[in-house]
């Protein structure tokens, strides 16, 4: 039973860090590698807004504010250029990531920083003593995965989207400007990963160096699930349950190479990953 | 710039100016410290401490009427930093010798360069133990002195019979446990459990949910310092466990800092602010003077630093020159009289150190509950 | 060889550049101090590693962070065989053929992850993510073994002094650089830039791409491992670090830096940024990150090819060091082996069908081709022409039915392996290698037949005879030294046929060879065509839409519609047939 909320809610904790990249990359096909520099941003957005005396939920939005104005300088600065090169965009993304972390080491100093937590305690469920913040995350990850079912298929947006996904020159034919789609979603990643951001702050500590751990993992499930929130959400369970039980029945120290390792092998089985599923 | 930052630069430029003054050239004291990386979090503590010692020094006349002149370097808490630092240090500005706390890595790959270099290195890092060379002295702890009194607690005052082992996958974290085990079993204790996440793991959740599966009735970690710990610690309470907790690699300033969470964990140390002396009164008012707003909690490792260069200072006055031979020699038989006590680094070129068991309260203050005089190290290198 | 070529002021610059190294090698012990002398030891290290990241990524186009990775095995395995089982010269040796040795098989398997055919080039920059951090973690793992976070440190190392090692790296770099120097400017060099550039014609010119990239993996792992070993001697000390991600990362910052695609603006770059980081970084720790991050975004953004790349296209461009065209040959003169006329038909098509999940794209398809026919596909868009021309040169699709060539059906091969089997195909859109000269592109088309040389850049140009002729009919005989990059789209179009005639295939595949082009280049195309299957006993099979250039030149025409073959036949079969008539009216919807 413990293992099974454990499979659910780790599934739902990586697929809230991974949602704001499969948005960028499903759309505009560059890989975001400063991902865990607008992680980063986020937690401590969350160190910001409780610093000001104001209520930690606060951050949330504000996060998703100045991680998407951020998201919309870097389209438009760094990534624009790039789209047709987008193995150096992984490679400007990185540096940028780079540049973002020593000014928020510049700013802020190097040291862990601490953030009220949002949830604490524990609740019953079945009668086992869960972590009552774990919990709220599979929910969390309920409003973001619906969140984006109900932009992509309810908005003009999501329906341009959809169209540059399918065919890129296509959609410009047919008169949508991909331009702004492109600069949309991808303060909408960014957006959204600050928000991730925030989220983690009760389970992770906050320093200039948190996003990165997260980045390789939140990569490969992106890869695997191609442009598909549905895939990503499937590669969370499977991938997020395989690290749960690998760290449980064989070691915690294999289970944090799980999810990269049979990322990669599954990839090289069936190179479109979950995105036919 | 952070502040830190700025004010090194400062103080190494003040260096400088000052040099003038004195007849002969300054002694040189290298300290390759991770001002970035995994250690930045408590190195501008290291410093200011290494620069509390300098001043008193040099204001009481300095080194056989020689001027200290710190330098400092970066070792990006890792190997190659390190290697770049101590070439920096050892070759370029040619210092009489390296006085550090360092990450094992770093240490380990700064080794080779002393050596060559012909250069005394005091250790000032508690760490995983046996790290042996002629060159290489130290003076914070060791598994064989920080595990045993948490151990004897639990053991003796909570009734502690089975204990679950928490670490980071790496020398220090493995090192710790691996004593802490057989020093258990010794002890007629229990392990019903040993997990280790790698170093960069964020997600404890199965290992947590191990441990709440396992009966334990203790809990021992010794992760890596800062992040790790402190996402552990968070997991840990987001899950509601409240049992006996001792944490080998927490120092005060981050259990203060973490709030809520941190209250009731358990530290060994041979430095805790409160202790009640007036060497450790007299220390902590001159920090407050000299760095006021600027003062970083003096800790674990700031105050072994603050005490190397005394013991570097004792020892170059025995010897008689600064000349590395000699001052190895004299090294392991001087002794010196700081905040944390009466330190010599006697035994295998290691220390005895008093061990204070202390729990962290509410407001984040550490109350020691027992004090274990002069622990001794144990069988560090027994070919030195 | 013409010996008339005045050397130019690049060949004297490298010259120069090579004395000087030599003399900075031999003598730099003496004027540098030991600080220079420690640090420039590891710089020139990294220095090796990044050039075989450039090799990897400047040259051959893929994105790697997994040279941190051989690199750390290389050192670990040097620094294991020291700490573990002792020093003498005997292990010394086999610590360094270790070192070599385990990096190069690892290679050969991460290259065969990485490069089996279909996977997508980010699929290789997935895969060297994914390495160094299982690696690490291993490293971390190893507990005494590997020493763990800490590393492995005090053990015996080579007795050389500091100038020693000096010396020794800087010549070891310096053989690194030479050879990768020589090899990128030799036919085998060139293939890598083709593969970068246009991999899907790689294939269809016969060449194995993965096999190639695979052994560039293995040998550059091999070559990264003999500067791990050199590094865990210089250094001793080896740490996770050394084989992690983020030191792949820099390695790749400091390529970039210096200038991806050269050979020596990545060494420059590495040794001066390395240099540059330990006499400053130790004040300035984050303002020195912030600042190469920044320079390196700029960088990647504004000069994709890094200040080398900027030096290189102020210098006058060196004749001598770009494949020009040289003396055209004739080499071969082409004619019909003897067993495909014994051996009839060349092509058997058996029922072949072809289905996107639900939607049958071709159905039951039979088809016969002889030596020396001329067949035009023709049928209204849609109707499944490309994808038959598709099925017939990869045996990787999946169909049902069979497809035979020279009586050996396809089934499973891949492009280069049917190619072999004496197959071309031409494109719709003409597909050539950008980055290349005319005569380098025909090189490449000859490659899957006489390897090409390691060492030497060819200036000499081996052409079957029909081939020579299309260059003469085209004037491309004249463009050789051009790159292709300037060339009209007529002109790429005829140098895409002549790189398939070159392949010396019996059996050619066009793909509208004359869209876009003019009349009088359709002339000529036909008049080629004509002659290759007419006079040389070839067989082709057209895709057409202009029905006056079918008419012209077919011996037959085969009319397909919905996926299916609706008429086979003569073009006055053909032509006056009412169905066709009907087919391309529109009405005919059986």
């Amino acid at each position: 039973m413990t293992i099974l909320l454990d499979v659910i809610t780790t599934a739902a904790i990586l697929f809230v860090v991974a949602a704001g990249l499969l948005a960028i990359f499903g759309v505009l096909k560059i890989i975001n590698f400063a991902h865990g520099a607008w992680l980063t941003v986020g937690g401590y957005c969350a160190v910001a807004t409780t610093g000001m005396g104001l209520n930690p939920w606060l951050a949330l939005p504000v996060a998703f504010a100045v991680g998407s104005a951020l998201g919309g300088i870097t389209e438009v600065l760094v990534v624009r250029p790039l789209y047709r090169r987008p193995l150096d965009a992984i490679l400007a993304t990185w540096g940028l990531g780079i540049v973002v972390g020593q000014l928020i080491t510049l700013w802020f100093g190097r040291d862990v920083q601490f953030t009220p937590n949002l949830l604490s305690g524990t609740i019953n469920v079945f009668g086992l003593d869960y972590s009552f913040y774990r919990l709220f995350m599979v929910l969390a990850a309920l409003v973001v995965g619906l969140g984006f079912a109900v932009l992509l298929e309810g908005t003009r947006l999501g329906l341009s989207a959809r169209a540059v996904i399918m065919n890129e020159t296509l959609a410009r034919a047919l008169g949508i400007d991909t331009a702004k789609v492109r600069l949309t979603t991808f303060m909408i990643g960014t957006g959204l990963t600050a928000l991730a951001g925030v989220l983690l702050t009760p389970l992770t500590s906050v320093d200039p160096d948190m996003g990165l751990a997260w980045l390789i993992g939140a990569f490969m499930l992106v890869m695997v699930a191609g442009s598909s929130f549905g895939a990503l959400a499937v590669a969370c369970l499977v991938f997020g349950g395989a690290q749960t039980l690998v760290s449980t029945f064989v070691s915690p120290v294999l289970g944090g190479i799980t999810v990269a390792v049979l990322c990669a092998l599954v990839l090289r089985i069936s190179p479109k990953g979950f995105a036919r599923a | 710039m952070d502040r830190t930052t700025r004010k090194l630069l400062f103080a190494m430029a003040g260096g400088l100016l000052a040099t003038a003054a004195w007849a002969e050239d300054p002694i040189k004291i290298g300290i390759p410290v991770g001002l970035s990386g995994a250690n930045s979090v408590v190195a501008p503590s290291v410093v200011q401490s290494a620069e509390l010692a300098v001043e008193e020094i040099n204001a009481a006349g300095g080194v056989l009427g020689r001027k200290l002149q710190l330098e400092i370097a970066d070792d990006a808490s890792g190997a190659a930093g390190a290697q770049k630092a101590f070439d920096s240090l050892v070759f370029q500005k040619e210092v009489n010798a390296i006085i550090t706390m360092e990450t094992s890595a770093a240490r380990n790959a700064g080794l080779p360069i002393v050596a060559k270099g012909e250069v005394p290195f005091i250790y000032t890092s508690f760490y995983e133990g046996r790290s042996c060379s002629p060159n290489l002295f130290v003076n914070g702890w060791v598994p064989e002195q920080q595990v045993p009194p948490i151990v004897d607690y639990f053991v003796k005052k909570e009734g502690a019979k089975k204990f679950f082992l928490v670490g980071s996958d790496y020398a220090f974290g493995r090192g710790m446990l691996e004593f802490a085990r057989t020093y258990l079993e010794k002890a007629g204790a229990q392990v019903v459990g040993e997990e280790y996440l790698p170093i960069e793991g964020t997600d404890w959740t199965a290992i947590i949910s191990k441990l709440k599966s396992s009966g334990a009735d203790a809990l021992i970690t010794s992760t890596a310092g800062g992040a790790p710990n402190v996402t552990l610690t968070k997991q840990l309470r987001g899950a509601g466990i409240k049992l006996p907790y001792g944490n080998l690699a927490v120092d005060e300033g981050t259990a203060k800092s973490m709030g809520p969470d941190a209250a009731g964990i358990y530290i060994a140390a041979s430095y805790v602010t409160s202790i009640d002396s007036p060497a450790n009164k007299k220390f902590l008012e001159a920090m407050q003077k000299k760095f006021s707003g600027e003062l970083r909690t003096p800790n674990d490792l700031s105050v072994p630093q603050y005490e190397g260069i005394y013991l570097y200072k004792a020892a170059v006055e025995k010897a008689g020159s600064t000349d590395a031979s000699a001052v190895l020699s004299a090294l392991g038989e001087v002794s010196v009289a700081g905040p944390r006590g009466t330190v010599s680094m006697n035994k295998q070129h290691h220390a005895p150190l008093t061990m204070y068991l202390g729990q962290v309260q509410e407001n984040g203050s550490v109350k020691v509950v027992e004090t274990f005089p002069d622990v001794d190290p144990g069988t560090q290198c027994p070919n030195l | 060889m013409p010996e008339s070529r005045l050397p130019n002021i690049r060949v004297w610059l490298l010259g120069a550049l090579v004395v000087a190294s030599l003399l900075m090698i031999a003598f730099g012990p003496v004027f540098l101090d030991r600080f220079a002398l420690n640090v420039l030891s590891r710089s020139m290290i990294y220095a090796m590693l990044a050039v075989t990241v450039d090799l990897l990524w400047g040259y051959a186009g893929v994105l790697t962070f997994g040279q941190a990775a051989f690199f750390g095995i290389g050192a670990y395995a040097t620094a294991m065989v020291l700490t573990h089982l002792g020093s003498s010269p005997e292990l010394l040796l086999l610590a360094f053929v270790l070192a070599i040795l385990v990096p190069l098989v690892l290679g050969v398997v991460v290259g065969w992850l990485s490069f089996g055919y279909g996977t997508t080039p980010l699929y290789a920059t997935v895969i060297s993510l994914v390495l160094p951090i299982v690696v690490t973690q291993v490293a971390f793992s190893g507990g005494q073994w590997t020493g763990s976070s800490s590393g492995l440190v005090g053990y015996a190392t080579l007795p050389l002094s500091l100038a020693g090692y000096f010396r020794l790296t800087g010549i070891c770099l310096l053989a690194v650089a030479a050879a990768a120097w020589i090899f990128v400017r030799s036919d085998a060099g060139k293939v890598l830039v083709a593969i970068r550039d246009n991999e899907a014609r790689c294939a269809y010119l016969g060449l194995n791409a993965s096999r190639i990239k695979i052994a560039l993996t293995a040998v550059l792992a091999g070559v990264t491992g003999l500067a791990g070993f050199l590094f865990a001697n210089a250094s001793g000390v080896v740490a996770p670090e050394n084989t992690g991600f983020v030191f792949g990362t820099e390695l790749v910052i400091w390529t970039a830096l210096g200038g991806r695609g050269t050979i020596l603006g990545p060494v420059l770059g590495t040794i001066g940024i390395d240099y540059l980081s330990a006499s400053l970084s130790g004040q300035l720790p984050f303002l020195w990150k912030l600042v190469v991050g920044a320079l390196f975004v700029a960088m990647i953004i504004l000069l994709p090819n890094g200040l080398a790349g900027l030096v290189g296209k102020i210098l006058p461009r060196s004749k001598g060091s770009r494949g020009e065209g040289g003396p055209l040959r004739q080499a071969q003169v082409m004619q019909v082996p003897q067993d495909v006329v014994d051996k009839p038909p060349l092509l058997t098509i058996h029922d072949l069908g072809k289905s996107y999940g639900s939607l049958n794209v071709l159905q039951g398809i039979n088809l016969t081709v002889q030596p020396g026919e001329l067949v035009s596909l023709v049928g209204p868009n849609g109707a499944g022409k490309t994808t038959l021309m598709r099925c017939l040169s990869d045996g990787t699709e999946s169909i049902s039915g069979s497809v035979s060539v020279r009586g050996a059906n396809i089934a499973g091969l891949a492009p280069d392996a049917i190619v072999a089997l004496g197959v071309g195909r031409k494109f719709q859109v003409a597909s050539v290698f950008d980055s290349l000269t005319v005569a380098e592109c025909l090189r490449m088309a000859r490659a899957a037949r006489y390897r090409p040389s390691l060492v030497h850049s060819s200036q000499e140009l081996d052409l079957p005879s029909a081939a020579v002729e299309i260059l003469k009919l085209t004037a491309l005989d004249g463009m050789l030294d051009r790159p292709v990059s300037a060339l009209s789209h007529g002109l790429k179009q005829s140098l895409e046929l002549t790189m398939v005639v070159a392949l010396e295939p019996q059996l050619i595949l066009l793909d509208e060879p004359t869209a876009g082009l003019t009349k009088t280049e359709r002339m000529t195309i036909g008049t080629i065509l004509k002659k290759l299957t007419g006079e040389l006993g070839l067989a082709a099979i057209l895709v057409e839409h202009d029905l006056d250039f079918v008419r012209e030149i077919s011996s037959r025409i085969v009319v397909l519609h919905q996926g299916q073959l609706v008429l086979d036949g003569t073009v006055q079969d053909v032509v006056n047939s009412e169905l066709v008539k009907a087919i391309y009216s529109g009405g005919a919807h059986d």
